[in-house]
């Protein structure tokens, strides 16, 4: 089990260090030069837009997650029905949902034909191919992954603790601020690592609804593999992409919430 | 075709070879295309009549093709590059030259394609099915458009697309400027990039085929797209035109290649001639309502002066040859720098 997963990656490394062959493939010498160029501000400034798209991601994620998974677990009988519902969207295919959202958004689209019907808007919006129709995608289809585990967490809570904080006088607002936040944090946290870590590497969200004008980390490596056949390059830039997925994981094993979860 | 006629966003989805294996003891010929670039019903043709089976897949786009043909045993026979792939294949041993002996029906072709510039001598790959880029527009609301600096017009800001592709878009603002589709020079190129990066502003979006919606809707009044794609939208809305940029533009054939690998080079060479039979090479265009390289089959198709320009606009264009590494290697960085501006 182990082989299966390491000899990919072992061949990815391997990769990464060789030259790139004119047609695709890799060729001999060894260098380090893929991981250098990486160090070029052009591809510096990916990273760093990876990594600021993926953190608003998730902070618009948790700002919507929280309340959503407070509801489910508050809901009593009717709680399963609506876990059934957030996993709803995962009954179809990731490609198939991002495409919906083409439909959705575009100027003869559902939102601007409505708007347009209604007389709210005197010519279409422009909701795709933006920054924020490649955050809505990547908030619609990660949400799921936040809203899970930080309804494990809220589910495991005892509703004692809260009646105990209202009794002795703090009103709502404290009581979810200073009990029921503090509380479900290791929950909260892990939800927060499994949606920033596929928020890094999305490609197909940014390139569906960003109309290909923002290159992400993704893009990036696929493009190596495909028009640009640069193998080596592609191959470092995932492995950076991973170390930096670890980094996060690394920052979550550390920190004391993780202990309490563990 | 180009690479990526269907969005490149496939290409890990595509069906490429898994459509399993028959049990059947018929030799097999195993053949390797485009989507949409082959009538079903000629497949079971060419099955019927010589007896034998053949498996097919399809791909979408030149790179996926050549990162599984170039490992030297992808288990294919015959494989469709584009023209400009024929030099880098044979160079690198991948491809088996074709035996005019046994395919007496090459008179078929275009004269265009008889003798053409990449492979003069018809060596390596038995011209197919070819397309060109242009500027597709909204007749109704944008007048004609004559070339691609018609495309820097604010006037179109916000509903106007270029293709997501680097060689066509680098070529088109190269083109602009009065340079060479393919040129590799770096003042040439940084001028091209600063136009693509100003352009970049009135873009709605880089889109392949995925367009064609938007222009059909409205949404889209103007763009670069390929011939065969805007073909369709024009099928499909009599409001949709396309012109064959003043400055030049690029064309592309894609060329059936028998594999060096191949064990059944006899068997390949009867499928490629009966790929040149009129009736089966126009079976073949209407499927994708693509432009044959077969004169004769184009006897039987309908006149289209988007899939086949007239000579005095196809003299315009240029079939681009493949760059040299370093050159390639410039245009992409280029490509990178002018997408995350």
């Amino acid at each position: 089990m182990a082989l299966f997963f390491l000899l990919p990656l072992v061949i990815v490394f391997a990769c990464s260090l060789l030259t790139r062959g004119d047609y695709g493939g890799v060729e001999q010498p060894w260098t380090l030069e893929s991981y250098l160029r990486i160090l070029d501000p052009l591809y510096l400034a990916i990273f760093w837009r990876s990594l600021w798209i993926a953190t608003v991601a998730t902070a618009l994620c948790s700002l919507l997650g929280f309340p959503l998974a407070l509801f489910v677990a508050r809901a009593g009988k009717r709680r399963n029905l609506y876990l059934q519902l957030v996993l709803l969207p995962f009954w179809t295919s990731f490609l198939v949902r991002t495409y919906a959202w083409l439909f959705i958004l575009r100027d003869t689209g559902l939102v601007n034909t409505v708007l347009l019907r209604m007389h709210l808007i005197a010519g279409p919006l422009p909701l795709l191919y933006n920054d924020g129709a490649v955050l809505l995608g990547l908030v619609y289809n990660f949400l799921p992954f936040f809203v899970l585990p930080v309804y494990a967490a809220l589910e495991r809570l005892d509703p004692a603790l809260a009646e105990a904080a209202a009794d002795l006088g703090a009103r709502p607002w404290p009581v979810l601020w200073r009990v029921i936040v503090p509380l479900s944090a290791p929950g909260i946290m892990a939800g927060a690592v499994l949606l920033f870590i596929p928020c890094l590497g999305a490609y197909l969200i940014p390139d569906l609804l960003g109309g290909g004008k923002t290159v992400m980390l993704g893009n990036l490596v696929q493009n190596q593999f495909t028009t640009a056949r640069d193998w080596p390059f592609g191959s470092a830039a995932s492995l950076v992409l991973m170390l930096l997925s670890a980094l996060v994981l690394a920052g979550l094993v550390r920190s004391r919430v993780a202990r309490e979860l563990l | 075709m180009k690479s990526h006629r269907v969005p490149r966003r496939w290409f890990l989805a595509s069906a490429g070879a898994a459509l399993g294996c028959s049990q059947d003891t018929r030799p097999r010929l195993n053949a390797y295309n485009w989507s949409t670039y082959i009538d079903p019903a000629m497949l079971a043709r060419f099955e019927s009549e010589h007896g034998v089976s053949v498996r097919y897949g399809t791909y979408e786009s030149n790179e996926e093709m050549l990162a599984k043909v170039m490992t030297g045993n992808s288990g294919w026979d015959v494989v469709f590059p584009t023209h400009s792939r024929l030099a880098p294949m044979a160079r690198n041993g991948l491809i088996a030259p074709l035996d005019h002996k046994r395919l007496p029906s090459l008179g078929n072709l275009d004269p265009r394609f008889q003798r053409p510039e990449w492979d003069i001598n018809l060596q390596w790959g038995l011209p197919y099915m070819w397309n060109a880029t242009g500027v597709v527009y909204n007749r109704e609301q944008v007048a004609e458009p004559r070339g691609w600096a018609d495309l820097w017009n604010p006037a179109l800001r916000g509903r106007l697309t270029m293709l997501d592709d680097a060689e066509d878009v680098i070529g088109a603002c190269l083109q602009k400027s009065g340079a060479p589709f393919g040129s590799i020079d770096a003042r040439q190129l940084q001028t091209a990039k600063a136009d693509a990066v100003r352009q970049k502003g009135l873009l709605r979006a880089y889109l392949n085929a995925e367009v064609r919606d938007q222009l059909i809707a409205g949404d889209v009044l103007a763009g670069q797209l390929w011939s065969t794609t805007a073909a369709q939208a024009m099928a499909a809305s009599p409001k949709i035109g396309f012109v064959f940029p003043i400055e030049g533009y690029p064309l592309y054939c894609d060329c059936a290649v028998i594999l060096h690998e191949s064990s059944r080079y006899e068997l390949a060479h009867e499928f490629l001639e009966f790929l040149l039979r009129p009736d089966v090479a126009a079976a073949n265009a209407r499927v994708g309502e693509t432009a044959t390289a077969n004169a004769a089959a184009r006897a039987l198709l309908p006149h289209n002066p988007v899939l086949y320009p007239e000579a005095s606009v196809y003299r315009r264009g240029v079939w681009p040859s493949a760059l040299p590494s370093a050159a390639q290697r410039y245009r992409d960085r280029l490509w990178t720098e002018i997408k995350s501006a």
